[in-house]
């Protein structure tokens, strides 16, 4: 990733603030929940501006507002500016001025020091012929990621699974850019002998950061599925549901139809939210909001939910480890306040249903 | 300001809204600008942010501002063009879109009541649910709120045949100057002859009598079938005439607007971006009427037909075959099915902004009004992006007209310029028997101007703005002053 300086996005910074359309303000999940102007794009814009020509200095509230940000480019699907890049050097200017929570530093140094963002339970390697990286969050759940690797197994696939670091996807969200360069420079030695090849992968977050901050030839491993599934006759599993797309790898990496394709092969019956593909609502989960106000994230994840009853499924199907424990977290709270449950299920999960 | 009272005022909005009051500068810049064209450096900030849920934490918000005399500013969309929300005189932002709920909906008797922070995207979006939908139309409508588009009394692309948002106001609850909430308006009938018509004055109050917090709305069946075509006609005097003889042959038109030619360049990116050309219109052509008919099929279609031949043949207007024009535009002023600045504006708003004077005129005067804006517009330096004219009123061709230009904001003259500009196409609409604004409202632009249109009545707008806001709190700077524009 390149530095990112607020100055070089002037351009796009005073031509919101010309415009002025407002598309990205009402269904950004985090002004839905706070209400206030400054947490949706043309709002940060606003801030951008105000940083850049010195009318608002760095501050606490500034940090908050920009913190709060789920950087899940919601906005930016409403919009052709660089909305995202913007809110990310936003985010490093405040962090070279040393406003950044706790939080993120002390996971950017675990970043750092051990290479992992979580602690990992179980060695997780394997000899094959395709590459498959696991990503932190899949590392720290040895169980549910040897049954993964066990569906791709069934799907025909042999993937060759080695010494992981991490992406450091969130260093580089959360503006710590200096930590992040460290960080990308132990990734390149680690895999930079797979640079050549196609690796795939499991989480959408580090697939993005894979192809867009390590140049990699990274393709989610859920396309690869779909190639195969027409030909694996599986099991119909008889559910009604809907599926939500995961930001990055919807919104980012454009993946919308194979996951609906395998679910649909695997017999789930699906009706689409209002709040679909591009247009998706974040879960909560995204930008490390949920690492410093996790009631934000929860209240987002509760809409999310909200979204689902709204068009009457009780089953939400998604693909990503972390929209779906911040999806459950929403339906089990919001179970609580209503008495309505409504599930969170992984596809992968579904497809080792089908598939035994 | 008064600082004591502002803190004052501050703490005692902190008791009764906690975090949902703020006096932190990264939250008062979001409210410090809204779409009219100003220097791109002016901002106007105000003191405090806050966010009511409901209509009593709007009483009370008031109430406190009473006291402690500080401005109240109503905030919605922010995307006005000119200046209502710009708290000039600092004071409080009131966040409307905190209350955005919808409160009612009586199928039965086809009204809804609905808070008023609600966008009207959103209001459209629950409506769908039952078949229903709001015809009331800005292209703001993302963004624009309903208690917007009662506060200007804005435009809407269906006026031709449903008028603007007072044809749809049943009532509302307002909040006045010293913290009462007043039902204004009808009950649920189309209309009563008792009392006097107070919503009236509420509808392009522009937040100086009260801040409105629900309003009860008509609301109509969705179509069925919706067609859009374009015309190009032999000049602006034709166009007008020519609806004016489809509506008389009893055609019910949706929408009509009637643009110059150099409009149509402004919604025509993705056509040229497509084929590499500019839409293939007639040299003769100095005006494109677009059109829309809605309702059922059968009916939809007899309606297209017979005011095609109208035009063709009584007229000498041609149908555009451009199709793809004519769609492309119609998602840019009503599907919004566009990504900004990708469809529209990339080649606009980049470098400079879109500005207007938004006149009224007699649709007599359009044509004569046409040349003497191309003038006016050259004499201070404005680049001319064209005209468009709105029908406003149901089932009637009415002159409510955009005359558009780019501002350069980088330059302060160019800004003050615009401004001479707008004053001088506001002495035109008077001298023609129209008015200087109709849909944008006064804005910090033209309150200062307001006797000259009103002439004795001004005195009365006077007193009742005294009667409803004693404290002088609400929006002050607006109706009865003019910031950026001066002189007789």
């Amino acid at each position: 990733m390149d530095n990112r300086s607020l100055e070089q996005y002037a351009e796009d910074i005073y031509t919101c603030n010309r415009t002025r359309c407002g598309f990205c303000v009402d269904e950004c999940p985090v002004h839905r929940i706070k209400g206030m102007e400054a947490y949706s794009s043309r709002g940060k814009m606003m801030l951008a501006r105000g940083l850049l020509e010195g009318i608002i200095e760095p501050s606490t509230e500034v940090q908050e507002v920009l913190e709060a940000c789920l950087l899940c480019g919601h906005c930016q699907a409403r919009c052709a500016l660089n909305n995202l890049d913007i809110f990310t050097a936003l985010r490093q200017r405040m962090a070279e001025k040393e406003f950044y929570a706790q939080e993120h530093l002390k996971k950017v140094m675990k970043m750092l020091d051990a290479g992992r963002l979580f602690d990992r339970p179980a060695h997780l390697e394997r000899e094959g012929t395709v590459p498959l990286y696991l990503g932190c969050l899949y590392q720290s759940k040895p169980i549910e990621t040897r049954t993964i690797i066990s569906v791709l197994e069934r799907c025909g696939i042999d993937p060759l699974v080695v010494e992981e670091v991490c992406c450091g996807y969130l260093a580089e969200a959360t503006g710590f850019h200096a930590q992040f360069e460290d960080i990308r420079e132990r990734f390149r030695a680690t895999y930079g002998n797979h640079s050549d090849q196609e690796i795939l992968t499991l989480c959408p977050t580090c697939t993005v950061a894979l192809t867009e901050s390590h140049g990699l030839n990274a393709k989610h491993a859920i396309l690869a599925v779909a190639e195969r599934i027409g030909q694996l006759n599986p099991r119909q599993l008889d559910l009604q549901a809907t599926y939500h797309d995961p930001c990055h790898l919807g919104r980012m990496l454009g993946v919308f139809d194979e996951p609906r394709d395998v679910l649909r092969a695997l017999g789930v019956v699906l009706t689409e939210m209002e709040q679909n593909r591009v247009f998706s609502s974040c879960c909560g989960g995204g930008g490390g909001v949920a690492d410093i106000d996790q009631t934000l994230a929860l209240e987002i994840a509760k809409n999310r939910i909200r979204d689902a009853m709204r068009v009457g499924v009780e089953n939400i199907i998604t693909l990503c480890p972390t929209c779906e424990p911040t999806l459950l977290r929403g339906a089990s709270r919001l179970a609580n306040e209503t008495g309505v449950f409504v599930d969170v299920q992984g596809v992968w999960d579904l497809l080792d249903e089908a598939l035994n | 300001m008064d600082e004591a009272a502002l803190d004052q005022a501050f703490r005692a909005l902190k008791t009764v809204l906690g975090a949902r009051a703020t006096r932190a500068k990264a939250h008062r810049i979001g409210y410090s600008r809204d779409w009219s064209p100003r220097h791109s450096s002016h901002i106007d900030l105000p003191d405090i942010v806050v966010v009511p849920k409901t209509t009593d934490e709007v009483v009370e918000i008031v109430k406190i501002a009473y006291r402690h005399r500080v401005p109240v500013v109503p905030f919605a969309g922010g995307t006005g063009m000119g200046g209502g929300v710009a708290a000039w005189k600092g004071g409080i932002a009131v966040e409307t879109k905190g209350f955005d709920q919808l409160l009612e909906l009586d199928e039965a008797n086809m009204m809804v009541t609905t808070q008023a922070g609600i966008t009207i995207w959103a209001l459209n979006e629950e409506l769908a649910r039952s078949g229903l939908w709001f015809p009331h139309q800005p292209e703001s409508k993302r963004a624009c709120t309903i208690g917007a588009s009662i506060g200007c009394d804005n435009d809407s692309t269906f006026g031709l045949r449903y008028g603007k948002i007072l044809d749809y106001l049943s009532n509302v609850v307002m909040v006045t100057g010293k913290g009462e909430a007043l039902r204004i308006g009808r009950r649920k009938a189309a209309f009563s002859s008792t009392g006097y018509k107070l919503l009236d004055l509420v509808v392009g109050s522009e937040g100086t009598l009260g801040v409105v917090t629900e309003a009860t709305l008509r609301v109509f069946p969705l179509p069925e079938t919706r067609l859009v075509r374009g015309y190009v006609c032999r000049s602006l005097d034709d166009g007008l005439r020519s609806l004016e003889r489809v509506l008389a042959g009893g055609i019910c038109v949706e929408s009509a607007h009637l643009n110059c030619r150099q409009r149509l360049h402004f919604y025509t990116h993705a056509y040229r971006e497509k084929y590499q050309r500019e839409p293939d219109i007639p040299d003769w052509a100095e005006a494109i009427l677009f059109l829309s008919f809605a309702g059922d099929e059968d009916v939809v279609n007899f309606s297209l037909e017979k005011a095609t031949r109208i035009l063709l043949d009584h007229f000498g207007a041609e149908e555009t075959k451009e199709q793809e024009m004519v769609d492309g535009w119609w998602a840019s002023k009503h599907s919004l099915d566009f990504i900004p600045f990708r469809q529209k504006w990339p080649d606009s708003q980049r470098e400079k902004k879109f500005g207007a004077a938004d006149l009224g005129l007699p649709i007599g005067r359009v044509e004569e009004a046409y040349q003497r804006f191309l003038e006016i517009a050259s004499k201070w330096g404005q680049d001319i992006l064209g005209m468009t004219v709105y029908n406003e009123a149901p089932n009637k061709p009415t002159a409510s007209i955009s005359f558009a230009v780019f501002v350069d904001d980088s330059s302060e003259e160019s800004v003050a310029n615009f401004y001479n500009y707008v004053k001088e196409m506001s002495a035109m609409a008077l001298e023609m028997e129209g008015t200087m604004s109709s849909y944008i409202g006064d804005g910090d632009r033209l309150g200062g101007f307001n006797e000259l249109e009103h002439g004795d009545s001004y005195i009365y707008m006077k007193r009742i703005k005294e009667m409803f806001d004693p404290g002088g709190i609400f929006n002050p700077g607006k109706k009865f002053e003019s910031r950026w524009i001066t002189g007789a």
